[in-house]
């Protein structure tokens, strides 16, 4: 029952990733009144990217090498580490802080920043400036929004979070709800979504995330592609189990494979809200974006405050 | 206007006019030269259309240079004939009338003839830094010269630079992401701010003017439909007008309406396009779906009506080779009629979404004087509350008969000249319906026999979905095309965005582009 807990919390992210960006992609085409791709092309991009030789920049320097396999890294850690079965006795749940988490988030972006400012592409450089701006303003409503529930359940660790989420009296559920839209903006921004950046635009001077990648090709490219998803699906699997307290509770096998159920549940739930957000908004212009970004860090402290109080 | 009435209004007392169809050509000499065209342009308030030179007797190093003004609504045109002879220097005229300055810059470079105090920089307009130097290909004799390499560049490209703490540049392009064509452009960026932005085009210079020398004039039409791909329609309509006067052919009443009908369709096609990838560039993705389904059912219908999706071979002296059937024109009819009410469903969605409307407005303004002081045209210029409009200030085919009006906006940004098209698609729609339903009976095509008049000078001008397209057709002593000089409405659009851009945030950029979308390929000919 332990390994196989492990098993899943190890492989889950990196297998249902790419599926995800299929399934945002084939909703938001429909959205559209196209057909769009099958819902797993990403994984046939992906391999099509690790068979493709690689360019490399005259001007780049270890750090193009190494920053990709720090940012699949970080994000393939942070999979293992957040509830997606949430079993209290799996030995990787002693480290699922959201602290934990949370940082290795920081330390991805970081690399992805001086990843774009490495090869010296102007459109790099701008990315990254872009992203940093953007991401400084992030992570305190992203923080927040834990930290309030942290205060609820008295714990910084996510297993634990999640696992007590379902047993909070309703009357926290506004805590709860205030704390999710900090979250849900925060995700929006933390990959690169509607509307702060465009996913699939080929306008260079537009792009944030896009940007920073740009000099990046072959195996190096497929590992950023595949960290970006996995991020986009560790904010939505967090979403599912942190903020939406149904069906996490796991005593045996019945209950895991019901929570497995649940969970795709949930995740296809918040998936088709991203996808439906993109179809409908356009993106917002760049100097408006830190007013979106304080709306879900006063959002986040509202409900720091109401837990505290 | 009668023709004497126009000679004595713009004319100069002492000049001997000549009159060529609906031109008026006559010499003047370099002093003279400011004098006449500061008053014509000034005083007389005419726009000027075109400033271009052709080669005389080679021999003795002839040059001309001709200063083509438009009278509104009379559709005279009004040309001051500068000759220079044994030299390769002529005055320039940009200091009093500043939009002469571009055009002095393609001459420049395409016949070597120096503007002498012109105020610009160096900088070329119509070809890049590596043309080979010496090599001047309007010349009559450059297809003697073999090209080849090793020829030395023609001059060193340096882009201004902008002195300032934490002033950085952006190159983009030439090649860049997605399927358009050469262009680059360089940005001085303070921040995310633009500070300055300069577009170095002319990768595109395909000798086009000159081929029009070599052609026969039935195969220039096709070669007119080739300068601007997706404006293909409005190009032979402005070359075939600029034949049709010089061989007096008498275009068919059912052509003429039937010139509105495929140039309107060609607007609908091109506009519900732009509408389309204005909205992609907020990021608004169902516009670009929805208005490229619409562009689609208009292709279509035109590939359905005349065999070739972007109308060409359609244009023909003396008409058009289509004869639109009864039949067709009622499925024509009732298409459109569906089309409508989908345009109009589609753009209230766009219409309602304040966060489009966020991203549109207030972006990339073009200021009212700066559009005046261009002479800009189409759709930039009518966004910025310039009014102007071809088809009713120059009117021809059969626009004179029908009722529109010019669609303007006195925003200058992107969102007016969003809706500036918007509007323009409704007029086009019920112009398209007007015309269907007056065209007379007839043959489309009048009979073509056509002798071409001699040493003489024709104006040919159509308004394209871009803006106004404007064909100068000269002969030769025996009625054979020598010049043919046309303006793409992308050469002045091209340089009103250095001044739509400054303030901007670059992200913001690419959609500016957009609300102009120009061509490089008509800039560059």
């Amino acid at each position: 029952m332990n390994f196989a807990v492990i098993i899943i919390q190890v492989l889950f992210v990196p297998l249902v990733a790419p599926l995800i960006i299929g399934v945002t992609r084939r909703i938001k085409a429909a959205m559209q009144n196209r057909r769009g791709a099958d819902i797993f092309q990403p994984y046939r991009d992906l391999i099509k990217l690790f068979r493709k030789a690689e360019v490399l920049s005259e001007d780049a320097t270890t750090i193009s090498l190494v920053s990709p396999y720090v940012v699949f890294a970080s994000m393939i850690t942070i999979g293992a580490l957040i509830p997606i079965v949430p079993f209290a006795g799996n030995i990787l749940s002693s480290y699922a802080d959201f602290i934990v988490v949370i940082s290795l988030m920081i330390l991805a972006t970081f690399f992805l920043a001086l990843n774009g400012l490495d090869a010296g592409n102007a459109f790099g450089g701008l990315g990254s400036s872009r992203e940093m701006t953007l991401a400084a303003l992030t992570e305190a409503g992203l923080f927040f929004s834990f930290m309030s529930i942290a205060l609820l359940v008295q714990s910084t660790n996510l297993i634990t979070l999640s696992i007590h989420i379902g047993t909070l009296p309703s009357s926290d559920w506004l805590i709860l709800s205030l704390a999710f839209l900090a979250f849900f903006i925060a995700l929006l921004a933390e990959n690169a979504r509607y509307p702060f950046d465009n996913p699939s635009t080929h306008l260079e001077l537009t792009m944030v995330h896009e940007a920073m990648i740009i000099e990046a090709s072959g195996p190096r490219l497929a590992l950023f592609e595949w960290a970006a998803a996995s991020k986009l699906l560790i904010f939505i699997v967090l979403g599912a189990n942190i903020f939406i307290p149904w069906g996490i509770i796991i005593s045996g096998w019945q209950s895991l494979s019901l929570a497995i159920l649940v969970l795709l549940c949930k995740v296809f739930v918040l998936t088709v809200a991203v996808a439906m957000l993109e179809s409908m908004t356009a993106k917002l212009r760049f100097f408006r974006l830190p007013d979106l970004l304080s709306t879900s860090f006063m959002l986040g402290l509202i409900a720091l405050a109401l837990a505290i109080f | 206007m009668t023709e004497v009435e126009i000679q004595e209004k713009y004319i100069p007392k002492w000049a001997v006019s000549k009159v060529h169809g609906n031109c008026f050509v006559f010499d003047i000499t370099p002093e003279q030269l400011v004098d006449v065209c500061s008053e014509l342009f000034h005083v007389h308030q005419l726009p000027i259309k075109t400033v271009f030179a052709s080669q005389g007797d080679i021999k003795s190093g002839e040059y001309y240079i001709h200063y083509v003004f438009g009278v509104p609504v009379e559709n005279f045109y009004i040309i001051p004939r500068l000759l220079i002879i044994g030299t390769t220097e002529f005055p320039s005229l940009a200091n009093s009338v500043y939009p002469a300055s571009l055009y002095e810059g393609g001459i420049r470079e395409m016949f070597g003839l120096e503007p002498i105090g012109r105020p610009s920089e160096a900088q070329p307009v119509l070809l890049h830094e590596n043309w080979p130097a010496e090599i001047f290909p309007m010349r009559k004799d450059f297809m003697d010269i073999p090209l080849m390499n090793g020829h030395s560049k023609s001059m060193e490209y340096h882009f201004s630079k902008v002195d300032g703490e934490g002033i950085y540049e952006v190159p983009v392009g030439p090649v860049h992401a997605g399927i358009i064509e050469p262009g680059h452009f360089r940005f001085s960026m303070a921040g995310e701010r633009i500070v300055r932005l300069e577009a170095k085009l002319g990768w595109m210079h395909k000798g086009s003017e000159k081929m029009f020398e070599k052609l026969s004039p039935s195969d220039g039409v096709r070669l007119a439909e080739h300068i601007a791909g997706d404006s293909s329609f409005a190009h032979s309509t402005a070359f075939c007008q600029a034949v049709e006067g010089l061989g007096g052919t008498i275009v068919s009443d059912r052509a003429q309406y039937a010139r509105v009908i495929f140039g309107e369709l060609e607007r609908l096609a091109g506009h519900s396009s732009d509408l389309g990838f204005i909205l992609s560039d907020t990021g608004f993705n169902f516009g670009l779906a929805q208005c490229g389904r619409l562009r689609e059912q208009i292709m279509q219908a035109c590939e359905k009506l005349t065999g070739h999706r972007f109308l060409r071979g359609v244009n023909i002296f003396g008409g058009v080779y289509v004869h639109l059937r009864k039949g067709e024109i009622e499925e024509l009819l009732q298409l459109l009629h569906g089309w409508k009410k989908e345009f109009e469903e589609i753009i209230k969605i766009a219409d309602d979404n304040s966060m489009v409307f966020n991203r549109l407005s207030g972006a990339g303004i073009l200021a009212h004087q700066v559009a005046i002081d261009h002479c800009a045209v189409g759709v930039p210029a009518r966004a910025s509350g310039v009014i102007v409009d071809s088809r009713i200030d120059f009117p021809y085919a059969a626009y004179g008969k029908l009722h529109h009006e010019v669609s303007v906006e006195y925003g200058g940004d992107v969102l007016a000249r969003f809706n500036v098209r918007k509007r323009e698609v409704l007029t086009s729609l019920a112009l398209i319906n007007e015309a269907l339903q007056a065209m007379p009976d007839g043959e489309p095509v009048s009979p073509r026999e056509m002798t071409l008049r001699k040493n003489s000078y024709a104006v040919g001008i159509s308004e394209g979905w871009r803006g106004e397209i404007v064909y100068v057709v000269v002969t030769d002593e025996n009625g054979n095309i020598s010049r043919v000089s046309l303006r793409d409405p992308s050469f002045l659009g091209w340089h009103l965005i250095p001044h739509a851009a400054p303030g901007n945030v670059l992200l913001d950029f690419p959609l500016i582009n957009k609300s102009f979308n120009l061509s490089y390929s008509g800039n560059d000919k």
